[in-house]
């Protein structure tokens, strides 16, 4: 039997040099994990304003930047629903600014034909973050997609897959009367002959509570959007 | 194999058929199912474990003679954390989108019992050349298993091989449709429990009932 000081000293050196591999490893590669993220960020906008050539295909990072820049237009506004001049998305520090919302605008042939707004809340385990695309009218949903989540792979975790998402498109956020109802994931299959049918998609079975998260974030958001989405409409 | 003495060629190829981690022993089996939907997600995995388990096994080895037994089972783990975190950095820098398929199952490699059962096993009793051909080996062996589940799986689940569509169309218009059964964790239980079988006929193991 070794003695107590000998292990600790063991334990103490093996724990500083994985240390200083993992943190040296961690820093260098830091830059490319960034870029990998705000491109897949970039992706989902795409994806969820269904812009062809993005969802599924493998495209590469300048092809991504090109279809981004020419089909995208983004600003930012704030909680009257006007738009705040000189300020980009990516200039909002999350920490100090509060109250201004980002919005990706889709513009085809010059032309308004969709809004994506970020979404982001608490699933079950996890914040989960995506966006939700709306097509010209403010009302209909054209897409949504999740691009970060720490949910359950295979229960939770199925909000990102296509089956799930593409359930929303042709839904709609307000009611005849103009009143905002948001998008509610129903448990189970939706009741076609419902009258609220426009306004639920189908649950995921095993993930009750992550959809629950999503219907309380989803409506949040769209309410902090509230304003924007009457003046654009 | 000129490269190699008998003795190691023997360590490599045990696992791969007669002591095969995961028809054989039954080990790995939560990540053999999770990962084997598609074959690309079920090589990376491979490779992943591969890299893992021979640096880990490896590495053990050489520390051998100086981790203090009352310690060891932490000492060996925070190694192979420390080689799925490297790797799952990695995967994220240069394959993100295969790290986002791949999700919570490369960090599970930790928990993976073939790292750890080797490094216990075989790692802290062999010298680190032995040690490193234990690892390729196991971890080809676990591979094949997870490269043949996934074949069979991605075929009839969805048509396809490596994304590329091999079930013609015409298929589908006379009205055969993809078996939803296999893209699900049943489907995996199902062919692995085939795979095992086939395994212990070929090599006449039989279990003591």
């Amino acid at each position: 039997m070794r003695s107590n000081s000998y292990t600790l000293g063991f334990t103490a050196l093996v724990t500083i040099i994985l240390g200083i591999m993992l943190s040296a490893a961690a820093t260098s590669l830091k830059d490319r994990q960034l870029l990998n993220e705000e491109l897949d960020i970039k992706k989902n906008i795409l994806a969820s304003l269904k812009i062809a050539g993005t969802s599924g295909s493998k495209a590469s990072a300048q092809e991504v930047q090109q279809l981004f820049t020419d089909n995208i237009r983004s600003f930012v506004v704030d909680k009257d629903g006007n738009v705040v001049a000189g300020l980009s998305p990516d200039q909002i520090d999350p920490k100090t600014m509060v109250e201004v919302y980002p919005v990706y605008e889709k513009v085809l042939d010059g032309a308004t034909s969709g809004f994506a707004l970020p979404i982001s809340g608490k699933g079950l385990w996890s914040s989960c973050y995506g966006y939700l695309a709306l097509e010209s009218d403010c009302n209909t949903v054209m897409g949504i997609t999740f691009y970060k989540h720490g949910e359950t792979p295979g229960l939770g975790g199925e909000i990102e897959k296509e089956w799930f998402t593409s359930n929303f498109s042709g839904k709609r956020i307000f009611d005849d009367n103009g009143g905002l109802v948001s998008i509610q994931v129903v448990k189970g299959v939706v009741n076609e002959s419902s009258s609220d049918a426009y306004h639920q998609v189908d649950g995921i079975s095993g993930a009750t509570l992550t959809t629950k998260g999503l219907n309380v974030f989803i409506k949040q958001d769209l309410n902090n959007y509230l304003p924007f989405l009457k003046q654009a409409h | 194999m000129g490269l190699l003495s008998k003795k190691s060629q023997q360590v490599l190829k045990d696992p791969l058929m007669s002591n095969n981690p995961i028809a054989f022993q039954v080990l790995g089996i939560c990540s053999a199912l999770a990962v084997t939907v598609k074959m690309d997600t079920a090589i990376v995995m491979t490779l992943a474990v591969i890299f893992v388990l021979a640096m880990s096994n490896t590495i053990i080895s050489a520390m051998r003679n100086y981790i203090p037994g009352r310690v060891r089972i932490i000492v060996m783990l925070s190694v192979i954390a420390s080689l799925v975190i490297l790797t799952d950095q990695v995967l994220r820098a240069y394959a993100y989108d295969m790290s986002k398929q791949l999700s919570v199952f490369v960090g599970l490699i930790i928990t993976n019992c073939i790292v750890l059962g080797r490094a216990e096993a075989f790692a802290l009793q062999n010298t680190p050349g032995k040690a490193f051909w234990d690892g390729v080996g196991n971890a080809l062996g676990y591979g094949i298993i997870l490269i043949a589940v996934s074949f069979f799986r991605e075929i009839l689940g969805s048509g396809t091989l490596l994304g590329l569509q091999i079930i013609p169309q015409a298929f589908y218009n006379a009205g055969y449709e993809n078996m939803g059964l296999m893209v699900l964790s049943p489907g995996a239980f199902i062919i692995l429990g085939l795979i095992i079988w086939v395994q212990r006929l070929i090599t006449k193991v039989e279990e003591e009932a």
